[in-house]
This record gives C-alpha cells, structure tokens and sequence, in this order.
C-alpha cells in the first residue's frame, strides 16, 4: 500500500492545474489551495515515492515541494483573551507560524481567560476546542499563574494540548498537573512580532512540538485505521454536493485528522450527507458520524473506525 | 532623541521580571512615550497578586499656538493664515467658527485660512491656542500601564498629577493603605515625595 504524505506546494499560478492534476493522477489528495496573488501554495497529500516525480514536474514552473508535518489537521490557537494584552502577538504569530507548517488554525479567544484566581472556561468554548485535533494554548510570563489558571480552561478538553509560557521547558513540566502532551518554554505574554532568530528558533520548536504529539496519534490511528481516509472523503464530498463549490469559505471543507468540518448548514445538509453514497453501497452514515458543529451551523464529521464498523473504503 | 533613562522592573519570578522588562520597553515606544516618561519603576509579584507601576514624566508638551504652524498676514482687506503644517488644521478652524463664526472664516485650499479684515488682531490671532497635548498624554500614559499590566488586574487605583503618576492594580480588593504601603516607597527610592 502506498503511504501519502503531507506536502506544501510553493509556486506561481501559471500552470499550477498542471501539478492538481498530477496529484490526482498519482492517487494523492489537495486539501487546501490558496491563491495569492500570483502565488499558489497547494496542501495536500501525495504518495512517498512519487514526490520526486512532482519535484520534476514543478522544476520548468520555479514550484518548490516541501514537507509540512501538519497538513490535514486542524489546530485550536487558545489565547486567554481577545484584549490587546494577547493579541496580534504570541496568538496570531503562532498561528501563523502552524499554517506555515501547513495546519488549519482556528483562533479561540476564550471570554474569560485571563487572571489565575477568575479565569474559566464556557461550554462553548470546550466544545468549540474539542472539535479541533490538537490545541495550542498561548498562555503567559507567571509560573505561579500557569500552574493556577491552567486547570480551569482546560477542564473537559480532551484533544491534546500543547502549551506555550515564558518559563523554561523544564519548569513548565514541573507545575502542569496533570501533565500535557507538549510544552515549549520561553514564549510567553509579547508586545512585538517574533522576528529575532532565537523567537523564531521557538516557533520551530513549537511545530515540532506539535507534529510530534499529532504523530503520536496518528500511530494509533494506523493500528486501527479509519473507515475512509479524511482527505478522500473530502474529495467524493467536494464532486458529489455541488454547494459545496459554491462556498466562499477560504476551506469550505477543512480536513482534520479523524474527520472533516463541512461548511453548510447542518439542519439542510445533515440528511443529505448521512445518504451520500460513498462507495458502492456504503453510504456516509455508515462509516461516520454527522454531528452539528459549535462553530456557526457547520457540520462536523467524524469518521469511525474501522474495528467500528468493517469497512474500509 | 532622549532615551528613558531608567525602566526598572523588580519581580520575585526572575523569567517573569525579564518578560515585563521587554513588554514595558515595547509598549512606551509602540505609543511613542520614550520620550515622555523619565522613570518607570515596575513591581509585580503574581503572588499577593499586586501589579505596581511607579514613575516621572520628562516634561509635559507645551500648548500648540497658531503661531507654531502657521503664518498670520494681516492685509487691507483681509488675514491671511498661511498654513505650514496641517496637523492641527481641523482644531484651528473649530476655533475660529466658534470664535469669529463660519461666515466669518473661508478657506479657499487646503494650506489657506481668509479672514476679512478687522475682526481679529495679529496678536491675538498668533498667541491663539489650538491644542494642549498633555490633555491627551495623561490618557495615553494610563493606557500604557493598563496594557503593561498583567490582563486578569482588574481592580486598579490610577495617578497622575504634576509629572508623577502611578498605577496600582490586583486581581483582589485593593487594600486601602496601598499607596502608602507600596507606591510611597518608591517615590522615595527616586527622590520624589508624592
């Protein structure tokens, strides 16, 4: 069986269905395409031994192939406010930075998230994070704050979470109870853009971070596969509902690691979704679970194992 | 340009001391107040919590006159006011309506402000005063604390008279002898009595 793995592609729009289209042809899958002026930068997913051939391909059009870890997931940016304290920086900078490495990232100011002794988390909030595969939380300078805050916004999340603060690596091991999957130190609460090759040097460090605990779960999803891999149900949704062209969402699909958030109305599209037709006789209800989405009146997919249902398509 | 000379940030988390240092020196400059604020003296300490901000204005901008930016030509017929630079144009003819009334003031481009002759002297047109910055600068003094302060201190006692200013602020009730507990030492540390 051949392995897909996630790539960026970097180049001009001239001739760049070209590369889509070889893409296709070898079997991979484009999860996300942003036109930039004269730029494109293509997500996707390609078998491993065919990156070379598309290298080639790309040589005449200046398109450079490169590997981005965090393709195909999406990732929750928490920051404890949306108040000049924590934004544009630390927040929007790693995020930034994540979608470089080639994550769908969603900002999540929490309404409440600042101070250590007031700080909580709402319903919508936890659910809204729990929808994402992994969240990032931008936490700020005070040991003595993380330790305390942490527990409450985090209370009910159960996606992994990596955290970022102004104390060393170390310390922040020392005072999160219950441990976290990841931790990078020395990011905390900024008034400038991370611009310095040592601030830049953390984001690296934060992307590894991040890719390391994804591919710890994504080892467990390989022991038990997914009834149909996120990225080719995306492209059978993408043929086969045609509203789904028509949204002008920069994703109007985005992928996730174990599912896809689809940007149509669940009380419209629900049913329709549940009916696709899959593969021969295998309709999406079968395999998945449409559930609304916190986030607006998205629909989140959640595709079930294949110990789950003994399909795999 | 004169720099600050002295921003001294005093904390019991050593990491913490150092990220308030570097967020205190981003924040005067992002509004510009380098030049403005002479001393800034931080304590903080998440413990208590209490978040202390103690400091001397370098000197308060003085009041913008019309003679600052611009030229009074007093003719036969008409004051011509030659306008050099138009920052403070749209408060110079708020002044002049109120004063002289809109029939009164033409403005024939963007750098010419006509008046007819006789209603006011040359003096009075030049010693005129458009803006006071420092009515600005108290504000903009106080929200760079409030943006230096750690978010979640809410509760916060505010100063500013004369050149000197503090900023308490605490995620709990404030106690009420705070200031001579905590601010009045290091006004005495810099020489100041408050």
């Amino acid at each position: 069986m051949t392995t897909l793995v996630p790539v960026t592609y970097k180049g001009g729009v001239y001739r760049h269905d070209e590369i889509m289209d070889l893409i296709d042809d070898l079997g991979g899958y484009v999860v996300q395409k942003h036109v930039m002026a004269q730029d494109v930068v293509l997500q996707s997913f390609v078998p491993r031994d065919d990156i070379d051939l598309i290298r080639e391909v790309a040589k005449p059009l200046a398109g450079e192939v490169a590997e981005a870890p965090l393709v195909g997931t999406e990732i929750a940016v928490v920051s404890p406010s949306l108040e000049i304290h924590h934004l544009p920086h630390t927040a929007c900078d790693i995020a930034e930075y994540l979608r470089r490495a080639g994550a769908k990232t969603n900002m999540v100011g929490l309404a409440r998230g600042f101070g250590k002794r007031i700080a909580n988390l709402n319903d919508e909030e936890r659910d809204i994070i729990n929808e994402h595969d992994l969240a990032v939380y931008a936490l700020g300078n005070f040991e003595e704050c993380i330790r305390e805050k942490l527990p409450a916004i985090r209370h009910g999340i159960h996606v992994p979470i990596v955290v970022t603060g102004a104390p060393d690596r170390e310390t922040l091991v020392r005072i999160i109870d219950p441990p976290v999957e990841g931790y990078v130190g020395g990011v905390g609460r900024i008034m400038h853009r991370f611009k310095r090759p040592e601030e830049l040097a953390k984001l690296d460090e934060l992307v590894e971070e991040v890719s390391r605990t994804l591919d710890a779960r994504r080892d467990d999803l390989a022991r038990d596969p997914l009834s149909v891999f996120p990225p080719r149900l995306m492209a059978i949704l993408e043929e086969q509902i045609y509203e789904v062209t028509m949204l002008t969402h920069p994703t109007p699909v985005t992928a996730q690691m174990e599912g896809l958030r689809v940007k149509l109305p669940y009380e419209f599209y629900a049913d329709d979704l549940r009916a696709l037709e899959v593969a021969d006789g295998v309709m999406l209800g079968d395999i998945a679970d449409v559930l609304p989405s916190r986030m607006r009146n998205y629909i989140l997919i959640r595709i079930k194992p294949f110990s789950e249902t003994g399909i795999l398509v | 340009m004169p720099q600050l000379k002295q921003l001294v940030v005093e904390s019991p988390d050593e990491v913490g001391r150092e990220a308030y240092e570097r967020i205190a020196a981003d924040v005067l400059q992002d509004l510009d107040l380098v030049k403005v604020v002479e001393y800034l003296h931080i304590y903080v300490d998440p413990k208590v919590p209490i978040f202390v901000a103690a400091g001397r204005l370098r000197h308060m901008p003085r009041a913008i006159r019309v003679n600052d930016f611009a030229n009074v030509n007093i003719g036969e017929k008409m004051t011509v006011l030659d306008i050099a630079d138009e920052t403070y144009l749209a408060p110079l003819l708020r002044k002049l309506w109120a004063r002289y009334g809109k029939e009164n003031v033409d403005q024939p481009d963007r750098f010419t402000v006509v008046l007819p002759a006789g209603v006011a002297g040359e003096e009075e047109l030049e010693q005129m005063v458009v803006a006071d910055p420092s009515e600005t600068l108290y504000k903009d003094v106080i929200y760079a604390l409030q943006y230096i302060a750690p978010e979640g201190f809410k509760v916060r006692r505010q100063y500013i008279k004369g050149g000197k200013f503090y900023y308490v602020a605490s995620e709990d009730t404030l106690p009420g002898d705070i200031v001579e507990t905590m601010v009045a030492p290091i006004f005495e540390r810099m020489g100041v009595t408050l």
